[in-house]
């Protein structure tokens, strides 16, 4: 059964009679773990692909994460099986029906692991309808990361999704670029995204580098095991261990929450 | 482990098989009333039910007709449309809707440009476009279904210019003119 974080907290702290008090309380008392935030679409398998082998990278290098999706009707096919995973990667699915109920999800992952004395890095993924304008700020949107490919059509949406969870509270947006054909596409498309998001929305995207969409990418989605210890030497290998240091260091500086 | 690789399609029987057991993935809950139907000089790979009771045909394309994919989409969506009074007739246990509307499901292994404007450009009777790619695993060919497009949900608004990945179409993006002219 789903733990409510709201049925435990009198054991350490006093009652906080108003619901403003109680979620302040419960954010006052939330633990300090890194959390990443990933808008994905509904039946985006290649980058949830991505995502599932880029956490199980970070957990290689000794940041061992927790993937929270909301358990929606295309989970079956957006993600493994949910528990523990490869490197201790685990993949925890919610009944989560709302941008709220997703962070008292959220919530409940970074306390047991907090209880547990693990450290790493806790990946949201939030269906993209869930970030509303004016919606207020999202706890777990803090920190960001969005994925294009060169496609015109993808860097307006990543665009986008950039300013609605900067609108909701979003403060560092971290991108990588995918299904490139070189890495001078990908430096192009990540500069014109960068230049945008500085004019219009006054903010610095941060980079994390090229993702590779080869042939190892889909074998993940079918096989349902990382390209990183079926195929280490293949480029998407490579690009995942390359996007995994980034993010490490990140966490290790703190910048992650 | 097996060595995977993507392949060729395999015969149509196989891949018509394994794209069905996959159809969910793109969101489509269909109860197959008839497979292999031939219908305006070509054959409707399924003709299904959704829950509402609306008629989706299900055209499956091989590599080089995603164009032609979308003009037969229109034939076929016409010969059924004009048949749907008898089959109400003949099969009134199909459960056909009163006014079942009539669209259509493409599946191809690449899309180009030019064929998803136009797909597109049909508006409310394109309930799915998607991209199907084959991967050997072992003995196996397992299908992989990739959305292009899928209408959120039966008796909203048409998506009136496009979907994005994220589910979101172009009006949702709220973005300027500026915004637009920079990126590109």
């Amino acid at each position: 059964m789903a733990r409510s974080l709201a049925d435990v907290l009198h054991y350490f702290i006093p009652e906080v009679p108003s619901a403003e008090g109680d979620a302040f309380a419960r954010r006052a008392a939330a633990p300090a773990v890194p959390t990443l935030a990933l808008p994905l679409g509904d039946g985006d398998v290649v980058r949830a692909a991505l995502v599932w082998n880029l956490a199980v990278e970070v957990s290689r290098l000794g940041h061992a994460g927790s993937i929270v999706a909301p358990a929606l009707e295309d989970s079956a096919s957006l993600w493994p099986d949910p528990g523990a995973g490869p490197l201790g990667t685990e993949l925890v699915l919610t009944f989560a029906e709302d941008a709220e109920e997703l962070a008292t999800a959220t919530l409940d992952v970074a306390t047991t692991r907090s209880d547990d004395g693990a450290s790493g890095l806790i990946w949201v993924r939030v269906p993209p309808a869930w970030i509303e304008k004016g919606a207020g700020a999202l706890p777990f949107l803090e920190h960001v990361l969005l994925l294009t490919s060169p496609d015109p059509r993808d860097v307006r949406e990543c665009y986008a999704m950039a300013k609605r969870c900067i609108a909701a509270g979003g403060r560092t947006i971290g991108v990588i670029v995918h299904g490139a054909r070189s890495v001078s596409e990908a430096s192009e498309v990540f500069s014109r995204l960068a230049r945008t998001a500085e004019r219009h929305l006054g903010r610095t995207l941060r980079s994390y580098g090229l993702l590779v969409d080869d042939l190892h990418v889909y074998r993940s989605i079918v096989s349902r095991r990382p390209i990183g210890l079926t195929h280490p030497h293949s480029p998407a290998a490579k690009a995942l261990r390359d996007v995994a240091r980034w993010i490490a260091e990140d966490i290790s500086r703190g910048e992650l929450g | 482990m097996a060595e995977l690789r993507l392949v060729e399609p395999p015969r149509r029987a196989e891949l018509r098989r394994a794209i069905r057991s996959r159809l969910v993935d793109l969101g489509l809950v269909l109860r197959t009333i008839a497979e292999d139907v031939l219908g305006a000089d070509s054959s409707i790979d399924w003709v299904g039910l959704d829950p509402q009771g609306g008629v989706v045909l299900v055209l499956v394309a091989d590599d080089t007709e995603d164009l032609a994919l979308v003009a037969r989409a229109l034939a076929q969506r016409a010969w059924v449309a004009a048949r749907l009074r008898d089959w109400k007739q003949l099969a009134p246990g199909l459960g056909l809707g009163p006014e079942a509307p009539v669209r259509v499901a493409l599946l191809a292994p690449r899309f180009g440009a030019a064929a998803i404007a136009a797909a597109r450009a049909l508006g409310d009777p394109v309930a799915a476009i998607a991209t199907y790619r084959c991967v050997r695993n072992g003995g196996e060919v397992e299908i992989l279904l990739e959305p292009v497009y899928t209408e959120t949900a039966r008796g909203e608004p048409a998506v009136p210019t496009s979907s994005f990945r994220s589910g979101l179409c172009d009006a949702d993006l709220s973005l300027t003119d500026e915004e637009r002219a920079d990126l590109g």
